[in-house]
């Protein structure tokens, strides 16, 4: 190659020169340089400049050659070449030329670099340590781009981007510099940082995202004389630190701050003033720029924990709210007038007040189903929470004050509507509640209470009106009861076929309610007159006379039935019939109607069939006796005609029935006749109100006079009618009876074994799940992980669960494992 | 009474039909009960269950029976009482013992119908997949070709005008003192204009929101208007303005709301000569992105003491404002006479637009709009606009996409050469995904002057739980375990509107700073690039079609 360069003279033309020697000097006004034609490269690349005299003290290059200048591509061949041959002093006679002074590596020696005329851009750029550049001139843009260590001094001015990226060495200029400079200045660790001095000052955007090195601008005659850093300084600078002398308007203030010169930074900058004047000729200014470190100030970057504090220390959004939306909306902010509460934040758990939901011991809050299910309303589960207490005694005697007749209602003749519902019958069987009614049978009438005065009369000595006197007396008041037959007991001792109730049972139970002494009026059938007599010589006069007239359809052949009130009737006073070989009908499959049935078998039938008009409602017992007995149930059936003659019941459907007896068992209705026109009935009813009151104040009226019914039926109406007079004479509140039951799932039957086994009263105490009442067994005060829980014990063994708000979360685990679903949440209001 | 019968099982649900089931870890739960002490719901529940084991250990049969009864945290099986996903429990338990998890095999909406009454929540459409405005990429990107911006070291100004913009030549200029005026000798109405930050947020009501979420909003957008000089404004919905705001200075930075329910208008008026600063604007909503068609609908749970007062009515009742207002009867009518009245109520000093939920007639108003010189902007609600309460049928299937439907509006803008005066606003589904500055400048760039945002700022500044997976959604209840959407002392107390305003700087901060790195590389800086839509390509070709924008995969 350099033989063929020398071989090449520099008197080449060529027409197209000139005007492309003019393109590239011409700098665009964005700044940005336009690279040399390639195709003129091309040309170029065979050319040698002559002038270059290597091993000579001073060596001159032109850049311009013969009228013609020489291409960037040339000049820089021609200045390498003339280094490598040893040349340390370069004169550069420059015609805008790019990069002129850089990329020279002269092994440990110094390379001087005079350019005269216009420098192109990137004077000196990555330029090393060792060279040291002397602009005569003003420079173009981006002098001491990339610069790696050269000394750079501009006799003039430097335009936009000047020591753009530069890591190292210095660059004094003279005059002012353009827009950008100092942009992106680095320092290495390895090596000084680079310094770039301006004399007068620089353009706008100075030191953007400059990470190191040293800025100093002395301020002297500024274009600006406002400002001397031009417009938005040190966007993004976060290391180094500029100097400067002068007026400046705004700066990055995220990113660097304005301090003033520690004498570190004065030392250091008389010290280096110096040079830097003598370089660029103005030494005489040295006394006017180090005259006074109060004359200048510094930027320097913010530390990386400076800046995270900043963002921190803005305003904070309750010095906002404090020091102005307050100001401005009024105190406690914009809702302020209209809340009642804290304006403080809540945590999600809270305790207190706080809470969403707060647990209640709820005991007896709730009836149980057996209770709630039983018409007389008797409390088994108390029964049973007794016997765990080993007070098997009182655990019996409390039945006595619902009933008079456990051991006949409950032991025998009872569907027992509590075992039914009872809570165990879905883990396994429900509690033998009727074998506790039994075990009732010896015990001996209960204490009377103190005589009150009130004497009250009870018309009908059937289970609503022994209930009613029964819980009169209890209470202390005389009572006269009026029964017509020549026994006590009504429809029990009359019409409740033996087999099922063992007559000595109710006679033991009938002797009892007799030691209570309530005045009972034997074979006393009550009249218009005999009404109006009781009516006047007591208080109050409760009618329990049952319904003692059998119902009828009337058919043709109706006339040769009989009707199981007379058949039942019959057989219990000794009345026996014959029906050996007879074939029995039974028009109507209720309970009655099987109890029918079963007579009608026990007494020689040789077939029972009953019939009715709809799906029957016979059930429990007495269903199963006559069943097993042999008992037939047909519907739908609706009876036509019976014919005596043919011995048949025909039917609407054309069908019939073998019949040598027909009983119709459709229900009986009271007989009302002796009542005056002042107790209304309604439809052969006595008519009463939700208290069993009657249109007459003083007369009340219970059990199968107001509507057909289960014997537990009569004897609840009983006992709430004689609470209710009670309460009334007495001049007491009522007590409220209308508890509402506990939903089966509160029950957590999974603490239960399912058992087996034979009937004690012990075993069936610990079986009961003491639904919606304690069993004190402490599982919640054991469960609360809060332990907000404990029991405390009042006077006489009364207890009660407790809660402590302070601790309590409301979480409901007390009510959600609570055995008995005595614990509720309430919405905590 | 209920027997103790024997059915057990009959017609009760499988947890399979609820839409999130309740992974519990017996192994990890201490039963502290902090879960289900704050399940908003009481899905959870403790329960007893008990464990029955027969072990035989010796060497011939020798069984011995091991019972063993434990309590555990149940999830229950009723749909009034469904797990909503929430995740509170969640986050309480201090065991990571227990979390909801999703259930594609739910089927919820067939069971939620009880008595007769379609399923109602809160939230938006509940649709996760991929919105077009998510689909849309900024693909003009300005390296050498144009001047490239850098989004860190060029100063921008990210502004939009909410207001309608007087063409120059009928501005009644006049020359006063070497100065240019508003002669207003002229007479010529020249409409109020308001600089503002294109990304608002959306009318959501006092009431619909609770104390602290609504004065947290606010008191966030009066910090960003004083300390940070971004000029959010923010919407009141329509359950009127506490008169203590309606007085103060910040004022200004709030869209007063009217709807068809006139809650709190009473106060607003009242308040009226007590205004130190006219409102940024008065929004008419005519419609709503979430329900279009339907009303707005306060539940009743919501309804207590504070409401009631503000709003003016009863409390612990439903409070329906109608689908349309009474009164008006037709396009025209109900459009200009809206807009005169509220126009007048602030001496024409106060721009006013109205807001219609997205469809197909938008252009219709649009186009009645353009006519009417008093109406400063019209807004539109797309389908995918958030409610406290609608009927999920109306949030997931009725309604119009925002982005073609802002789309045509624009276009139709550009046929008449109103595209400079008359601005839209867009809102629905903005940041539905987290991408609030692209979805904005999508829309922007679709022709949208600036757009509004709503569930994006409840999620982002009140960590709301609800998504597009039914998670949570019980706005309507009253029962917002994060305390944004209750009017229950005890939740809403729960958030700290101190903590809301601080994530509201920080959420709009954050916007701006994206919407830069959006706008920089397509030259932007300080011109909103309103409908510049060759900016903007998708991957789908029917979709680069409808909305005139380039594909590009």
């Amino acid at each position: 190659m350099r033989a063929k360069k020398k071989k090449v003279t520099s008197n080449h033309k060529d027409s197209n020169k000139s005007s492309v020697t003019s393109n590239e000097l011409k700098t665009n006004d964005k700044g940005l340089s336009l690279s040399p034609d390639p195709l003129l490269v091309t040309c170029y690349s065979l050319l040698v400049t002559d002038g270059v005299t290597p091993h000579s003290s001073l060596v001159t290059i032109k850049g311009s050659a013969g009228g013609e200048r020489v291409p960037s591509r040339i000049l820089e061949e021609q200045i390498q070449h003339a280094v490598q041959e040893g040349a340390r002093e370069l004169r550069v006679v420059a015609e805008g030329q790019h990069g002129i002074g850089g990329r020279i590596w002269p092994k440990g020696e110094t390379v001087r670099i005079n350019v005269e005329g216009p420098a192109g851009q990137r004077l000196g750029s990555m330029g090393m340590p060792g060279t040291e550049i002397i602009a005569r001139h003003s420079a173009s843009d981006d002098v001491g781009w990339l610069n790696c260590g050269a000394k750079i001094t501009v006799l003039g001015d430097v335009t936009n981007g000047a020591f753009n990226a530069a890591a190292q060495g210095t660059l004094y200029v003279q005059g002012s510099g353009g827009a950008r400079c100092d942009t992106m200045t680095k320092h290495n660790p390895r090596f000084d940082p680079p310094q770039s001095w301006y004399f007068r000052n620089v353009g706008d955007s100075f030191a953007e995202f400059k990470a190191g090195g040293i800025a100093v601008i002395c301020g002297v005659n500024p274009r600006d004389p406002e400002n001397v850093l031009g417009y938005r300084p040190c966007v993004g600078m976060v290391g180094g630190a500029i100097y400067f002398r002068g007026p400046i308007r705004d700066y990055s203030q995220k990113d660097v701050k304005l301090l003033d010169l520690t004498p570190q930074d004065w030392e250091w900058l008389r010290t280096n003033m110096r040079p830097y004047l003598e370089a660029i000729d103005r030494i005489s200014y040295y006394e006017e720029l180090t005259r006074s470190a109060d004359e200048w100030k510094k930027l320097i970057a913010f530390t990386p924990q400076e800046k995270k504090s900043k963002k921190a220390s803005g305003i904070s959004a309750s010095d906002f709210r404090k020091n102005m939306w307050e100001k401005g909306v009024g105190q406690g902010g914009i809702f302020a007038e209209y809340l009642d509460h804290d304006l403080t934040v809540l945590p999600y758990i809270t305790t207190g007040a706080d809470r969403r939901n707060k647990p209640v011991w709820a005991n007896e809050k709730y009836l149980p189903p057996c209770a709630y299910a039983c018409p007389t309303s008797i409390p088994s589960h108390k029964r049973a929470a007794l016997i765990r207490q080993g007070l098997l005694q009182d655990a019996l005697e409390l039945v006595l004050q619902y009933s008079p007749l456990p051991a006949t209602v409950c032991g025998q003749i009872c569907p027992n509507l509590c075992m039914t519902s009872c809570t165990r019958g879905q883990l396994d069987k429900p509690l033998r509640i009727d074998k506790l009614g039994s075990l009732a049978l010896d015990l001996p009438a209960p204490k009377k209470g103190k005589p009150t005065g009130h004497a009250i009369a009870v018309i009908g000595g059937g289970p609503a009106g022994l209930s009613a006197a029964w819980q009169l007396a209890l209470k202390g008041h005389t009572v006269d009861l009026y029964e017509a037959a020549d026994k006590l007991g009504g429809k029990i001792e009359l019409c409740i076929p033996r087999e099922r109730l063992p007559h000595r049972i109710l006679e033991k139970e009938l002797s009892r309610f007799r030691e209570l002494g309530v005045k009972v009026h034997l074979s006393a059938p009550v009249d218009r007159q005999k009404f109006d007599e009781i009516y006047k010589s007591h208080e109050l006069v409760v009618v329990a006379c049952g319904a003692h007239k059998p119902r009828i359809f009337a058919f043709p052949g109706s006339g040769d039935i009989v009707s199981a009130y007379d058949f039942l009737r019959g057989i219990n006073s000794e009345k026996l019939p014959d029906l050996r070989g007879k074939k029995v009908v039974v028009i109507g499959a209720g309970n009655v109607g099987m109890d029918v049935a079963s007579e009608a078998y026990n007494y020689g039938a040789e077939s029972v069939i009953a019939v009715d008009i709809q799906k029957p409602a016979a059930f429990g017992k007495e269903m199963e006796t006559a069943t097993a007995k042999g008992t037939q149930i047909l519907y739908p059936k609706f009876t036509e005609r019976y014919s005596k003659e043919e011995r048949k019941l025909f039917f609407k459907d054309g069908s019939s029935l073998e019949a040598d007896l027909v009983i119709m068992s459709v229900g009986d209705v009271p007989i009302l006749d002796f009542l005056p026109p002042g107790v209304h009935t309604e439809k052969g009813w006595i008519a009463v109100n939700d208290i069993n009151q009657t249109s007459d104040v003083k007369v009340f009226a219970v059990g199968d006079a107001t509507s057909l019914g289960l014997v537990t039926h009569a004897i609840g109406q009983g006992r709430l009618v004689a609470d209710t007079i009670h309460y009334e004479l007495m001049h007491a509140p009522r007590r409220p009876e209308n508890k509402q039951v506990i939903p089966y799932e509160r029950i957590k039957t999974g603490y239960y074994d399912v058992c087996r086994g034979d009937f004690t009263p012990e075993k069936e105490a610990d079986k009961c799940m003491s639904c919606a009442t304690c069993r004190d067994c402490r599982m919640c005060e054991t469960t609360c992980y809060w332990g907000a829980i404990s029991r405390i014990e009042h006077e006489g063994g009364a207890f009660e669960y407790v809660v402590d708000e302070e601790k309590c979360i409301g979480c409901g685990f007390c009510a959600g494992i609570c055995p008995c679903g005595v614990w509720e949440m309430a919405e905590n209001i | 009474m209920e027997p103790a019968s024997r059915l057990d099982h009959n017609h009760q649900l499988s947890l399979r039909e609820f839409p999130y089931i309740i992974r519990w870890r017996d192994d990890r739960c201490k039963r502290c009960g902090r879960c289900t002490a704050v399940c908003p719901v009481k899905a959870i529940v403790p329960a007893v269950k008990v464990q029955r084991l027969v072990r035989s250990e010796g060497p011939v049969p020798m069984p011995i029976a091991v019972r063993s009864t434990t309590h555990v945290v149940e999830q229950v099986t009723d749909m009034e009482r469904y797990c909503t996903g929430c995740g509170s429990c969640t986050l309480v338990c201090p065991n990571e013992a227990i979390e909801p998890e999703l259930n594609p095999q739910s089927k919820f909406l067939h069971y939620k119908n009880k008595g007769g009454d379609g399923y109602k929540r809160g939230g938006r459409r509940n649709d996760p997949s991929l919105s077009t405005l998510d689909r849309i990429k900024f693909t003009r990107i300005s390296m050498l070709t144009d001047p490239a911006l850098d989004a860190g070291r060029h100063e921008f100004r990210i502004r939009s005008l909410l207001g309608r913009v007087m063409h120059p030549e009928d501005m009644p200029l006049t020359a006063e003192g070497g100065r240019l005026a508003i002669d207003k000798k002229n007479n010529v109405f020249v409409p109020p204009v308001r600089e503002i930050f294109p990304i608002m947020i959306g009318s959501m009501s006092v009431g619909a929101l609770s104390p602290p979420m609504w004065e947290g909003l606010a008191m966030g957008v009066a910090y960003l208007n004083e300390v940070e000089g971004l000029p959010v404004v923010m919407a009141s919905g329509e359950g009127g303005m506490p008169p203590r705001l309606l007085k103060s200075k910040y004022l200004k930075y709030f869209i007063i709301q009217i709807a068809s329910g006139y809650f709190g208008w009473d106060e607003i008026i009242h308040a009226l000569p007590h205004m130190t600063e006219d409102p940024a604007a008065i929004e008419i909503k005519y419609g709503q992105g979430a329900k279009p068609g339907d009303g707005g609908l306060l539940m009743a749970q919501k309804v207590l003491k504070l409401i009631a007062e503000i709003r003016g009515v009863p409390q612990r009742i439903d409070l329906a404002s109608p689908p349309t207002h009474q009164t008006k009867y037709s396009i025209e009518e109900a459009v200009a006479k809206m807009i005169q009245s509220m126009s007048m109520a602030w001496g024409f000093r106060v721009p006013v637009y109205p807001k219609i939920s997205g469809t197909k007639t938008a252009k219709a108003v649009l186009n009645n709009l353009a006519r009417n010189p008093y109406a400063a902007a019209l807004s539109i609600d797309g389908e995918d606009g958030g409610t406290g309460a609608a009927y999920n049928v109306s949030l997931d299937k009725m309604g119009h996409p925002i982005a073609s439907n802002i789309r045509e509006c624009y276009l139709d803008l550009v046929k008449q050469g109103k595209q400079n005066e008359l601005p839209l606003i867009a809102a629905g589904g903005v940041g539905k995904r987290g991408n609030l500055a692209a979805n904005a400048a999508a829309l922007i760039m679709l022709g949208a002057s600036a757009v509004a945002i709503g569930k994006y700022i409840m999620q982002s500044a009140a960590d709301c739980f609800g998504d597009e997976y039914n998670r949570c959604n019980l706005c309507n209840t009253g029962k917002c375990p994060r305390g944004i959407t209750t009017q229950d002392p005890k939740l809403y107390r729960r958030l700290d509107s101190d903590r809301v305003a601080e994530r509201v700087v920080e959420v709009f901060k954050a916007a701006d700073v994206e919407l830069r790195k959006i706008f920089a590389p397509m030259g932007r800086s300080t011109e909103l690039p309103i409908g510049m839509s060759d900016g903007l390509s998708i991957n789908d070709k029917a979709m680069a079609e409808r909305l005139g924008i380039s594909y590009a995969c």
